[in-house]
C-alpha cells in the first residue's frame, strides 16, 4: 500500500505562488488535479511525500501563504483511495 | 490586406503616437503572444492538466514582474484588466461610498472624467476638479483647500496624454495623507517609462495599461491595490475556485477578476516587463528625455508653430502637443500621413478638461509622442516635413 500527501489551496493564486516558493527550495512535489475524493476550492493540489508534508506547510505558512487542507491517501490500485484528513497542528 | 487597407501615399509610416499604443514592440513579445495562443492555450485555473498549468504559471510570472515594476511584496495585490480605463472603472466604482467626494486633476482623461460624472449624476458622489496651470501642472494650493470632510478619494493623472506635464506625485501624495485621502493614480501614460515606487510613496491604487510604455498587446492593462484596502468587485463570476457556492471569491486577486483572462496578451506583456527590466526603467527614461527636448528644440525652430504644454527642463513624458496658426489640426495630421508616412494623432485626446487648461478646446492639437524607439533620424525628418508645411500655409 502506497501512501501520498496532498495540501490544497483556496485559489489558484496560492497553488502557483506555493509552486514558485518550492522551486526555490530542495523538496520533491508536484502540481496535480485535486483527486475527486478531496473538497477543494481550487481545482489544483500540491502532491508531496508524507514525510515531507510539515516541513512544506512550514515553509509556506512563512511565506504567508493562504492554505485550505492538508490529506493523506491511501492508494489502491484502481480502487478509490481512502481519505484522511490532517491535523497537522498536532 | 490591400485590399482592404487604403495604401498610405507615402509608406514609410514613421511612428509618433506611442502615447495611444506604443509601436514597435520588442520581437519577444510578437512571439510569446502567438506562441502562448498556438502551443499552451489552457484556461488558467480551470482544469488541473499541463496546458492549464503552464498557463496558471504564465498569469503569475506576468503578476510577479509588474509588482517587481511597482515595488511591490505581493503579487496577489496585483490585478488584470482590459486597460487602463477598465482598471480605473475597478478603481473608482470599487473604492468610492455613498456620500464620498473626490478630487481630480483638470488633465484627467475621459476613463476617469466619465465614471466620476455617472457617479456625480446619480447622486452618489461630488466632485471637485483640481485646476491646471497652462503647461499642465495641478495647482497645489488650490488643492491644499479643496478637501471636505467627505473627502475619500484624490485622482492623480500621473502624466497627461495631451501636454506630457508629469503631476508632482510627492507632494501630492503627501497631501492626501495628511488628511488621511486615499489616492488612485492613473499611471496609463507612464508605468514602464516613470519610476513608480508604490511601496515608498505608500501610494493607494495604480491603474495601469499593457499596451504603451509597458510595450505589450492592447487588451492588458490591471490594477495595484495596497494591502489593506479591499474593493467592492465590479464584475463577479467563474475564476475555476470555489465552484460550488454562489458568493465570488473575497481573497485577492480573484476578487477583482472574473472570467477567464488575456492569456496570449498576458504572455507579450510579460516579455514588454522582462524587455524593461533588462533594459533598465532609468535609461528608458532618460533616453525618452533626450528625444522629447530634441523634438521640443526643433519645433522652436518651425515657423508659425505654437508649443503647449512643458519645456524641454520641465518633467514631462514624451508627448509634445501643438497648432500651426489656425489650421485645423485633423488636416495636419491627414497631410503628415498622406504626404509624409507619419502617424500622430490629433484632437482632443480624450482629454477635454486638458484643452481648456492649455486654451486648446475645443479645436484641440496636434500631438506627437515618440517612444524610446523613435531616433533623432526620425526627429529631423518629422520637423523637416512641419517645416514643408508651415511653408504652404504662409503662402
Amino acid at each position: 500500500m502506497a501512501y501520498s500527501c496532498y495540501i490544497t489551496f483556496p485559489t489558484t493564486f496560492y497553488a502557483i505562488r506555493a509552486e514558485s516558493i518550492l522551486k526555490q527550495e530542495s523538496t520533491a512535489f508536484k502540481m496535480v488535479p485535486v483527486p475527486r475524493t478531496i473538497s477543494s476550492s481550487c481545482g489544483t493540489a500540491l502532491r508531496c511525500s508524507c514525510d515531507e508534508i510539515g516541513k512544506i506547510k512550514y515553509t509556506l505558512l512563512q511565506n504567508e501563504l493562504e492554505l485550505e487542507g492538508f490529506y493523506r491517501l491511501k492508494e489502491e490500485g484502481l480502487k478509490t483511495p481512502t481519505v484522511e484528513e490532517l491535523d497537522l497542528n498536532e | 490586406m490591400s485590399d482592404i487597407i487604403e495604401p498610405c501615399k507615402n509608406e514609410l509610416n514613421l511612428y509618433f503616437d506611442n502615447a495611444a499604443t506604443s509601436w514597435p514592440k520588442p520581437e519577444t513579445v510578437y512571439r510569446a503572444a502567438e506562441k502562448q495562443m498556438r502551443q499552451v492555450c489552457g484556461n488558467p485555473g480551470r482544469s488541473g492538466h499541463t496546458r492549464t498549468l503552464e498557463a496558471d504559471r504564465l498569469i503569475y510570472r506576468t503578476r510577479e514582474a509588474v509588482a517587481k515594476l511597482f515595488n511591490v511584496t505581493d503579487p496577489a495585490r496585483i490585478i488584470f484588466a482590459l486597460n487602463a480605463t477598465d482598471a480605473l472603472n475597478i478603481a473608482l466604482k470599487g473604492f468610492l461610498k455613498k456620500g464620498d467626494h473626490v478630487l481630480y486633476t483638470a488633465m484627467e482623461h475621459n476613463s476617469v472624467l466619465r465614471p466620476l460624472g455617472r457617479l456625480q449624476r446619480e447622486g452618489l458622489i461630488t466632485a471637485t476638479m483640481i485646476p491646471c496651470s497652462i503647461k499642465g501642472y495641478p495647482d497645489l494650493d488650490f488643492l491644499e483647500d479643496a478637501y471636505h470632510c467627505e473627502t475619500s478619494l484624490l485622482v492623480i493623472n500621473h502624466a497627461s496624454n495631451v501636454t506630457g506635464s508629469i503631476a508632482p506625485l510627492e507632494e501630492m501624495l503627501k497631501s492626501a495623507k495628511e488628511r488621511n485621502v486615499s489616492v488612485l493614480i492613473d499611471a496609463a501614460q507612464t508605468a514602464g517609462s516613470q519610476m513608480i515606487n508604490a511601496a515608498a510613496l505608500e501610494i493607494d491604487m495604480i491603474a495601469f495599461t499593457g499596451h504603451k510604455s509597458l510595450l505589450g498587446p492592447t487588451g492588458t492593462g490591471g490594477l495595484y491595490v495596497r494591502p489593506g484596502l479591499e474593493l467592492t468587485p465590479l464584475r463577479e463570476g467563474g475564476t475555476g475556485s470555489q465552484s460550488e457556492i454562489d458568493r465570488h471569491p473575497e481573497s485577492m486577486p480573484e476578487r477583482l477578476e472574473a472570467g477567464t483572462l488575456n492569456n496570449s496578451g498576458l504572455a507579450g506583456l510579460l516579455e514588454g516587463l522582462k524587455f524593461i527590466e533588462e533594459t533598465g526603467i532609468d535609461k528608458i527614461r532618460d533616453h525618452e528625455q533626450k528625444i522629447r527636448a530634441y523634438l521640443y528644440e526643433q519645433l522652436q525652430e518651425v515657423p508659425a508653430l505654437k508649443i503647449y504644454g512643458p519645456d524641454s527642463s520641465e518633467p514631462a513624458s514624451t508627448v509634445i502637443s501643438f497648432t500651426i496658426n489656425n489650421v485645423d489640426s485633423g488636416e495636419i495630421g491627414y497631410i503628415l500621413e498622406s504626404s509624409y508616412g507619419i502617424l500622430c494623432r490629433t484632437g482632443l485626446h480624450c482629454a477635454p478638461l486638458a484643452h481648456k487648461a492649455i486654451n486648446t478646446f475645443p479645436e484641440g492639437t496636434v500631438r506627437l509622442s515618440p517612444g524610446y524607439f523613435t531616433t533623432i533620424a526620425d526627429i529631423d525628418y518629422l520637423v523637416d516635413a512641419l517645416k514643408d508645411i508651415t511653408a504652404h500655409v504662409a503662402e
